[in-house]
């Protein structure tokens, strides 16, 4: 029965949502203040309701009930209590679901935190993401349902989870990643009720971005997990591969990041007005590109879920109501809008433009470059596939600029820098940039005109001016002490995330350059070498595990003759799906990461290896985890959380602010 | 023309759906084959049985047939074989072009022709033979020209030795009635 009441529950919602969609609506046009009230009830209702439906989904899967269609099909009574909890969302049908709680769950979060806001505005609102949420209520009830049952004849047990999925970073990794496709709505709704209200003071901004940052910062984790789930699950030791739907969540995450910083200028400077509102749509219309993409299946990707055309035809209708509604709503009620403030040439203003600029020219590659074989083939040319030495070129030709504007950016003041005073702390930076690139790779012996170069100096570049630029900002405080305890968090939060992009760009630059690999044939006690590593292959024994069957390799790792660490590296055979995965094992330092995959078997005693040696890594990651949590510390400024409304906004920027 | 430059991305934007709609309603793993109306491209491999005997696109063509690219290693192969046989009992004439996968010496594979002839044999013995002959391609020249992604590919060749069909897959009796049937009849008039 407890599906049922799932079902129920979620009927309920769809309701709810078509209420939410009206009522707060009609309140505002209408200034009917009850209309306008009616709004936060009905949010926290949607999400309660959409909470216990998740529960019931939830439930099914604890006591492995079978007869509902979606279980049998993702999981089995073998699989370990923590994987079927997870296999809610490992199919189609119940990563709707979650889709659907934190869709629900933003749509609760703004009605709690903004109540703060005008009624008019928050009504607004609300009501624009109730509309968002009716077209994916439907989208769940009526073609993807979960709670679908098989009686009277149900299977005696189910096909199991894909064992690709079966992982420690499949656990978080898309409720991360949905917490930011649809935290984007938040920051898309906040646009659409200032079209709708036609008033374009920076207040729809002030108010957008601490809403903006979070969903950025759940999307930044996602994408990270994401990378690092594909490193630790796949066997070859990549962490990107420009796969369709890794691009479906790049795209947001890099319009995203060219939004948090133009919503700063229009906050602070009240300009670029309509190009931030265009951001704000561009962002939440990228997510449901993504949706779309991933769910219709006219990519070829690995995460593609099974095609439905009837499913895709729906998601297309849906986007082109949401999207093209609003960027209709953009083009009419935008071409009013008259930016009053000036800047000159050398200002923040204009190097945040040209942030902007690059963010959306790496999106533009982006798109181009998934949908690019798409178009290719509807026009009749042909088949064709675009990868990564497409997308890997461009982007070394955009993150350049891009970076040398970024270690600039900080220094620069809003309207109007003068060069002359600049000179002394930029030239410091460069002696600093330049020491520290060639320390580093003089102290690895190989100082070449080489990625790793070009990696290093951008980094080093933009690290530390990030580092300076704090420093020199803590001491207009007095001293480094006071400015501790003074300077608002954004700015720190700010400072953190330039430095994660820092940290980022090395790590891709030294990976790029410094990894070596080998697949080997080894018996047990043989070894081999490997960038000044010995790998000793020690032993290799079967495994049984709860569903799945396979071998273990262990192995020593020493370097020049000093034992380093031990490896234990399998092969699992997962008898339900009938499909083989490696789980590689990884020694993981801040310097290297060292990574064997267990092969095949081959017929003497003996087994295929691969062996890998991977410089600079976990930077990666790293970098992104520095950029979310900057994120977070730039959410936790107080600025954002005032009780009252914001009296006006000031034209007047603070000489504090930030970006 | 400034008013106009709003609509930009909206106009963007539906352009794009043009091509998502349509999108929807085509197999995303569907290739044209570059090969199609192609003559078969130029080749001299020995016969897997005979090795003296070599075959090459002039002593192959003359009467349309099909060639199906397979291995005694490749389950979905092995599944097709019955069908093929009676196609060839219906009189279809059907060469076989063997993928043999590549033996890396560094695992300490070597080719051993004898062993292989010996597998095909039986497996064609157990499972049905539809094979007029086969064509082996050791070093995977022909498969690699041919543009094959993997086995069991079928290709459908004219009299004049012109590729007119290139199937991936199985071949069972859905995919001969609707897709192979008719081009092959219409040869032979």
């Amino acid at each position: 029965m407890i599906a049922e009441y799932g079902q129920l529950a979620l009927t309920f919602a769809l309701c709810i949502s078509l209420a939410l969609a009206i009522v707060p609506l009609y309140g505002s046009f209408k200034g009917h203040q009850t209309a306008l009230q009616l709004g936060n009830p009905l949010s926290y209702a949607l999400f309660l309701l959409t909470a216990f439906s998740f529960w019931a989904l939830s439930y099914a899967f604890w006591v492995n009930d079978f007869t509902v269609v979606y279980v049998a099909t993702n999981s089995n009574s073998l699989l370990p209590w923590y994987y079927r909890l997870t296999a809610v969302w490992g199919g189609h049908e119940g990563s709707m679901l979650l889709w659907l709680l934190t869709l629900s769950g933003w749509i609760a979060a703004v009605a709690m935190f903004s109540r703060s806001l005008p009624l008019q505005f928050q009504g607004r609102i609300l009501g624009v993401m109730g509309l968002v949420a009716v077209g994916f209520y439907a989208f769940v009830l009526f073609m993807s349902n979960p709670f679908e049952r098989s009686l009277p004849y149900f299977p005696v047990d189910g096909r199991d989870l894909n064992p690709l999925l079966q992982d420690f970073g499949m656990i978080i990794h898309p409720p991360m990643l949905y917490m930011g496709y649809v935290g984007f709505s938040v920051s898309f709704a906040f646009a659409i009720a200032a079209l709708m209200g036609g008033k374009f003071d920076s207040t729809w901004a002030r108010w957008a971005r601490p809403w903006t940052l979070a969903a950025w910062l759940f999307l930044t984790l996602g994408i990270m997990l994401g990378s690092w789930w594909a490193y630790n699950e796949l066997g070859w030791g990549g962490w990107w591969f420009w796969d369709p739907v890794e691009n479906a969540s790049f795209m947001p995450w890099l319009v995203g990041t060219a939004l948090i910083h133009s919503l700063a200028v229009t906050e602070k400077r009240g300009t670029f007005k309509s190009w931030t509102v265009l951001l704000a749509i561009a962002a939440f219309s990228l997510s449901l590109l993504g949706a779309f993409l991933v769910r219709s299946g006219v990519l070829v990707s690995v995460h593609s879920f099974a095609a439905d055309p009837s499913r895709g035809l729906y998601l297309l209708a849906f986007l082109l109501v949401v999207v093209g509604g609003s960027l209709l709503l953009y083009a009419l009620r935008m071409n009013s809008v008259r930016s009053q403030a000036r800047y000159e040439l050398f200002s923040r203003e204009v190097l945040l433009w040209g942030n902007n600029i690059f963010l959306l020219t790496a999106t533009l590659v982006v798109l181009l470059g998934t949908l690019f074989p798409l178009v290719h083939k509807e026009l009749g040319l042909g088949s064709i596939s675009i990868g990564e030495p497409f997308f890997n070129q461009l982007f070394y030709y955009l993150v350049i600029p891009f970076a040398l504007l970024l270690g600039l950016g900080p220094w620069v003041r809003w309207k109007q820098q003068q060069v002359q005073p600049l000179l002394k702390p930029m030239s410091l930076i460069a002696i600093a940039t330049l020491i520290l690139a060639l320390g580093t790779l003089a102290a690895l012996q190989s100082i070449q005109a080489n990625l790793a170069l070009l990696g290093l100096l951008l980094g080093a570049w933009v690290g530390s001016s990030a580092i300076f630029e704090l420093l020199q900002r803590l001491q207009q405080f007095g001293s480094v002490k006071q400015g501790l305890t003074k300077l608002n968090a954004s700015h720190f939060g700010m400072t953190l995330a330039h430095i994660g992009f820092a940290v980022l760009v090395i790590g891709v630059a030294m990976t790029k350059t410094y990894s070596v690999e080998t697949q080997v044939r080894m018996k047990a006690g043989e070894q081999v070498e490997l960038a000044g590593y010995q790998f000793r292959l020690v032993e290799v024994y079967p495994l049984n595990g709860p569903n799945y069957k396979g071998e273990a390799a262990e192995l020593d790792v020493s370097y020049k003759g000093d034992y380093v660490t031990h490896l234990h590296a399998e092969k699992r055979f997962y008898t339900v799906q009938r499909s083989v995965m490696t789980e590689a094992a990884v020694h993981a330092r801040l310097s290297r990461d060292l990574y064997v995959a267990l092969g095949e078997s081959l017929n003497d005693d003996s087994w295929a290896l691969s062996l890998y040696v991977k410089p600079f890594v976990r930077w990666i990651w790293l970098g992104g985890l520095l950029m979310a949590l900057g994120g977070l510390i730039a959410l936790c400024d107080k600025r954002y959380r005032r009780r009252s409304a914001e009296p006006k906004a000031t034209s007047e920027p603070k000489e504090t602010a930030d970006a | 023309m400034r008013k106009l430059a709003f609509f930009i991305p909206f106009a963007l934007f539906i352009g794009l759906s043009v091509f998502l709609f349509s999108g929807l309603f085509s197999n995303p793993m569907e290739r044209e084959s570059s090969v199609l109306d192609q003559p078969l491209p130029a080749f001299a491999l020995p016969d897997l049985q005979q090795p003296e005997k070599i075959w090459t696109p002039d002593s192959v063509k003359g009467k349309p047939f099909l060639l199906n690219v397979w291995g005694t290693w490749c389950v979905t192969c092995n599944a097709e074989l019955a069908y093929l046989t009676e196609l060839r009992e219906q009189g279809v004439m059907i060469v076989g072009l063997y993928y043999q996968q590549p033996t890396d010496a560094a695992f300490g594979e070597v080719f051993d022709l004898a062993a292989l002839q010996q597998e095909v044999a039986l497996k064609l013995e157990q499972q049905g033979n539809p094979y007029q002959w086969n064509i082996l391609d050791k070093d995977r020249t022909l498969i690699f020209d041919l543009g094959v992604t993997g086995a069991p590919e079928t290709f459908l060749i004219d009299a004049q030795g012109v590729i007119r069909l290139h199937h991936i897959g199985d071949i069972n009796p859905q995919v001969w009635q609707q897709k192979l049937a008719a081009a092959y009849q219409n040869m032979q008039e």
